[in-house]
């Protein structure tokens, strides 16, 4: 009923519109031509004036309005090392371009009301200006220059993989329809090799089990936890589609590719108490978290850094959420000691075991005493 | 004054004839052409034509038609988007099962069928509205008037290149009604979610007529450049050397040569991913466990198809502008009544732009994986970019300085295009630029400024175009108090649905998201944000459908047209008959003695290009 | 309906149809191109079966350089007059071209004898779907060389300007392909062991 209501409106409405437009017609033809085009000259000059007016000042308003949202402001700046570079390129590309913007609307739209059509007027033939069109082309060019150089210099910086004796922890992100596997290297700090046709139900990620590097690896199914101040290289790798490894407060974008492991290497610099604190000086997280319950906790408190999917990867992309927390090197020690290695918990002693019946290094210590010695454990 | 101006006209008009049959020159039309028998009946005057005014025509509605598709789509997404708790059971007449109503009662948006929406929307806009119906329509209708041709070179290729772009449609439009669905997976079509259908199910049917639609799309684009490359090369009428075309002539031969160099590279890389899906190759394909199913594809590589897409991908964001450059450029100068300014640099831009678009491709990929050190590269020449682009939105700009700018449908048109391509360009300083693009890529900031630069811009150039030349289409007028609704209605609208994704994007909301980022406590404080970008957006559909009224509408019953030349404009079209029968000119073609662009020079306000130099006189093309 | 069109003048020598003929081609170039740059970048990236061409491909090679030659020299004959001449070579051709894909499908059969299926790898498959591309674009010529076969025995003799054109449409368009198999031909041994 509503529908059909909106529907009988909008039929009304556009019946309207084309009767104005026909008795705007005829009118002209009362009224001569010259006389129409002096008044729609008029109209048409002052909307432009009018349109430049209110253009700018919603765009002024409403950035004030967004300023939060802006790359590097209040809440929204960068909770990791690179970040801060990318923030500050962004208000560098800002600054330039909001001149620009600024200064071209104006000439536009003043040059348009300023020179409108009149009947005893003549335009001036200008057919160029070789000074003018050198300036510029100049100017741009040098604007250009500037921010190729410093863009490129950040992006170098960030895109640097880790170098051989450097402190830092590799974790691995594996996309699927529609979810992440998150896998962490375990004690020995080295991820197991993985061979995409030992995937199984059980085994989702094809883990060669007769890689020991493989036998402490552990695959966080709830919050991944980072250490602040330490580096993490992230390996990306895709199982069935393209995924993208997203975390929009750490600026890393990165696509997870079938077959082609990707990887970005980043520093969170600020734990999730930290952003937490910063956003409560912020008067919108004081607003409830859940808008049902006002009395309950604010949105400040319950902020999490999260991981997203920035890849059309089919109809559930928009849902593969995983929550990221930073937190002091202690605490994550503590929280990567609770952490069950994913082969000894799930695996060992199954069927699926490749290595079942032998003993290795790693089991808890057996009754039986004369246990196999280490040799024969297999490695890749 | 009014009498001096009529006055002239009238001596114009004469001395047009005089000249024509003096000095322009004799194809030996008159002998040959004892009428064209196949004008006789409605089907072969209209429907399978060969005349270029026809085949523009049927370009421009088909287009309209896809426009209108595409706009309806959107609209529902972005109800989805907007206000994803509202009941849409009332489009389930319409969408049936991809509409699920719950026990409640309450409607709802399958997600599949809106990735689908997505998907259509993108390719039926980039492809069928803004190539085909864009540069399809305005190459075919003004090369041959405006270079002082008969027809295209070959009227039976661009015959033809309509019928495939025809047989596109077809095949695009029954796969909305597939039962698994039209393809989903966005419209770059990246594989694997695109090759494989267990991984979606608008990849299985979906997809292959999807891949048989572009196809034939790209035949369609083939041909027709084809016959644009040729025919300015080869049909320009005497003394139209090539520093006195127009611009418009200058954008869409350009055009023609970047499509007939870049489709046939998605041809190629559409192919390989045919072969993928259903003979068992692994072009694109490697390592893939879908569904829990291990598939033995080894060796192939994902990136390699966005190569090959972004390839053309990239130079097809230019065919777009580039002819919505050009009508701009000369809908400006005829209304401003000033020569354009800088014609040398506004050709030189094109080139140089043409030239970039061919070495920037991997500027979308950036964050796909390849070497960042590659990166450098693409980085520098894209924002190199940025400079003749400059230098075409500073030479629009002083157009307008100094004029006498009459505001009509088309010239405001014309006016809104330049503000949208400064907005929408400057944006892509942000992305262009790596570094920023770690965060800002595949945002909503890209949707904003892809929408805004040439989305909406294009629109602007090519509604500039039909109110220009729909005297010379129809031989009436559109209405123009609803040309001026439409126009500042849409101006304020379009801003209004895009500009406000620019604060999304920064924030960092992911396009392509059914729920528009609801689950994510990063993205979610936007409601009433997306609300307005809705609701906005269903205004400015209807004010199209304001504009598709008033085109219909006066095509029968607009006012009508009188004289020749209504626009007082310099270029040859304008000496065709009010209604132009298949050869354009009845007698000689008129020889041209001048560039475009004689606007208020030596105290005449317009200086058609047939008029022959005067003693002394310098020509400005050259 | 082309006869409307008809014109004198043009803004040069050559006829907008050949003109048109050329850029036609050059979409075709791009195309090759793109497949043979994809090669090359998917080969530079590892996981690639090396595999030696059959040397049947020489001799298919061999045939469609012949055919050139043949529709050359009936071209020839066609411009001096020489009526039977212009025919037999002009059957000659359309024989030859035939031959080659003929032998072409045996190639086909003889990679896939040695265990270089379409499937394998893609460094096969890649040869499969390119030299297949290009075998329908021989047989586009060859329809091409039927519809001169047709002219030449269908109508009286006569190196009319019109008729000129019309052949001479067909023969750039087979030399194009003949040049761009040896172009592939080539490409594909360098690039194999």
């Amino acid at each position: 009923m509503t529908a059909l209501l909106i529907l009988l409106c909008i039929i009304l409405v556009g019946i309207v519109l084309v009767q104005i437009a026909r008795v705007v017609e005829l009118t002209a033809q009362i009224k001569g031509e010259r006389e129409v085009m002096r008044e729609s000259s008029w109209w048409n000059a002052v909307l432009s004036l009018g349109f430049l007016v209110v253009f700018l000042a919603a765009v002024f308003i409403s950035s004030y309005y967004y300023k939060n949202e802006l790359l590097g402001y209040g809440p929204h700046s960068a909770a990791s090392e690179h970040g801060g570079a990318i923030d500050s390129m962004f208000n560098v590309t800002l600054f330039f371009t909001g001149i620009v913007f600024v200064i071209t609307h104006i000439a536009l739209f003043w040059f348009a009301f300023k020179y409108r059509w009149r009947e005893d007027r003549q335009a001036s033939f200008i057919s160029h200006d070789d000074r003018l069109e050198i300036i510029w082309t100049a100017v741009p060019a040098v604007v250009m220059t500037l921010l190729v150089v410093r863009g490129l210099d950040a992006w170098n910086t960030i895109m640097a993989d880790v170098s051989e004796n450097e402190d830092y922890i590799e974790i691995e992100a594996t996309g699927q329809q529609f979810n992440w596997i998150i896998r962490y290297p375990g004690p020995d700090g080295k991820l197991g090799a993985r061979d995409y046709r030992l995937t199984t139900a059980t085994n989702q990620i094809g883990q060669d089990f007769r890689d020991r590097k493989n036998w402490d690896d552990v695959i966080v199914s709830q919050e991944l936890y980072l250490p602040v101040n330490k580096k993490v290289r992230v390996r990306i790798i895709a199982k069935d589609v393209l995924h993208n490894f997203y975390l929009p407060q750490f600026r890393v974008k990165m696509d997870a590719v079938p077959g082609m492991p990707t990887y970005f290497v980043f520093t969170p610099i600020k734990t999730t108490a930290e952003y937490r604190n910063e956003l409560r000086k912020y008067p919108e997280y004081h607003q409830p978290y859940d808008p049902t319950d006002p009395q309950g906790p604010k949105r400040w408190e319950k902020f999490e850094y999260e991981l997203a999917c920035a890849e059309l990867c089919g109809k559930g992309h928009y849902s593969m959420k995983r929550i990221i927390r930073v937190v002091s090197q202690e605490e994550f020690d503590a929280w990567y000691k609770q952490q069950e290695s994913y082969y000894m918990s799930q695996i060992r002693g199954k069927d699926e075991d490749p290595n079942k019946g032998k003993v290795l290094d790693i089991d808890p210590p057996a009754s039986d005493a004369n246990a196999p010695a280490k040799t024969e454990t297999t490695s890749l | 004054m009014a009498e001096m101006t009529k006055v002239a006209v009238d001596s114009l008009d004469t001395l047009e004839e005089k000249l024509t049959r003096e000095m322009g020159y004799d194809d030996h039309f008159h002998e040959h052409h004892h009428g064209d028998k196949y004008q006789s009946n409605f089907l072969t005057t209209y429907i399978f034509s060969t005349d270029h005014k026809i085949i523009g025509r049927q370009f421009l509605i088909t287009g309209i038609f896809w426009a209108l598709m595409g706009a309806m789509m959107s609209l529902v997404f972005r109800l989805q988007l907007g206000f994803p708790e509202a009941d849409l059971a009332w489009l389930k007449p319409v969408l049936g099962k991809w509409i699920q109503v719950n026990d409640a009662g309450i409607g709802k948006l399958d997600p599949e069928f809106y990735y689908a929406l997505v998907t259509i929307h993108g390719t039926v806009l980039v492809f069928f509205v803004l190539t085909a119906g864009l540069s399809g329509t305005f190459s075919n209708l003004l090369i041959p008037l405006q270079i002082g041709a008969r027809d295209m070179a070959s009227p039976l290729l661009n015959a033809f290149s309509y019928w495939f772009f025809f047989l596109a449609s077809v095949v695009m439009f029954l796969s909305l009604f597939l039962s698994t669905g039209p393809f989903s997976g966005g419209w770059t079509a990246y594989p694997p979610l695109s090759a494989l259908p267990q991984a979606s199910e608008g990849s299985g049917a979906g997809m292959t007529m999807w891949i048989v639609a572009m196809a034939f799309f790209i035949v369609s684009a083939l041909l027709g450049g084809i016959n644009y490359v040729t025919t300015v090369l080869n049909l320009r009428t005497k003394g139209m050397n090539l520093w006195r075309m127009p611009l418009t002539i200058w954008a869409f031969f350009i055009t023609a040569i970047i499509g007939v160099l870049s489709f046939p590279v998605l041809l190629s890389g559409v192919l390989l991913l045919m072969f993928d899906r259903s003979m068992g190759t692994s072009f694109y394909l490697s390592e893939i466990v879908v569904g829990g199913q291990i598939l033995d594809r080894i060796g192939g590589s994902p990136i390699l198809y966005q190569h090959l897409f972004w390839f053309l991908g990239h130079p097809e964001v230019y065919i777009i502008i580039l002819p919505a450059m050009g009508i701009v450029s000369e809908v400006l100068s005829v209304h401003a009544r000033k020569p354009i300014f800088g014609y040398r640099a506004m050709v030189l831009s094109i080139l140089a732009i043409a030239f970039l678009s061919f070495i920037v491709w991997a500027h979308h990929m950036f964050m796909a994986g390849v070497n960042p050190f590659i990166s450098n590269f693409f980085v520098v020449f894209t924002l190199i970019i940025a400079v003749p682009s400059a230098v075409k939105v500073f030479n629009w700009i002083s157009t307008v300085y100094g004029s006498n700018f009459r505001f009509n449908s088309a010239s405001l048109f014309a006016l809104g295009f330049v503000s949208l391509f400064i907005s929408g360009g400057l944006t892509g300083i942000f992305l262009g630029n790596s570094a920023i693009d770690v965060q800002l890529h595949d945002t909503y900031f890209v949707v904003a400024h892809f929408h805004i630069v040439m989305g909406v811009a294009a629109f602007f150039g090519m509604f500039a175009g039909i109110y220009q030349w729909f005297p010379k289409m129809f031989g009436r007028f559109m209405n123009e108090t609803l040309g001026k609704i439409h126009f500042w209605g849409t101006m304020i609208g379009a801003y209004a649905v895009f500009w406000p994704m620019h604060y999304t994007g920064m924030a960092g909301v992911p396009r392509r998201y059914y729920d528009g980022g609801a689950s994510f406590d990063s993205f979610r404080h936007f409601t009433e944000l997306n609300q307005f970008i809705t609701v906005a957006a269903i205004i400015v559909f209807f004010l199209q459908v304001v504009f598709v009224v008033n085109f219909f509408y006066s095509i029968f019953n607009g006012r009508k047209m009188t004289t020749k030349n209504p626009w007082g404009a310099n270029t040859l079209e304008w000496t065709t008959p009010i209604n132009p029968g298949h050869g354009n000119w009845p007698g000689n073609i008129p020889a041209v003695q001048r560039w475009a662009y004689d606007y208020g020079k030596g105290g005449q306000e317009y200086v058609p290009q047939y008029v022959p130099l005067r003693e002394g006189e310098h020509d400005h093309g050259h | 309906m082309s006869q409307i069109v008809q014109r004198e003048y043009r803004s040069n020598n050559i006829h907008p149809l050949k003109f048109a003929l050329w850029v036609g081609i050059a979409t075709i170039i791009m195309m090759f191109g793109a497949f043979t740059s994809a090669y090359l970048v998917r080969r530079a990236a590892g996981n690639w079966y090396e595999f030696r061409l059959p040397d049947i491909f020489w001799l298919s090679t061999a045939v469609i350089v012949l055919s050139s030659l043949t529709l050359h020299a009936s071209y020839r004959a066609f411009t001096r007059g020489v009526e039977r001449l212009y025919k037999g070579l002009l059957v000659t051709t359309l024989v030859l071209g035939l031959l080659f894909v003929v032998l072409q499908y045996a190639g086909w059969q003889a990679m896939t004898a040695m265990g270089a299926t379409f499937t394998v790898n893609p460094s096969s498959s890649f040869i499969y779907v390119i030299s297949g591309v290009h075998a329908m674009h021989v047989l586009g010529g060859v329809t091409a060389l039927i519809v001169a076969l047709i002219h030449a025995y269908a109508l009286p003799f006569k190196p009319t300007p019109r008729r000129r054109l019309r052949f001479e449409l067909v023969v750039h368009y087979w030399h194009f392909v003949d040049v761009l198999w040896v172009y592939l031909f080539v490409f594909f041994l360098v690039q194999s062991p």
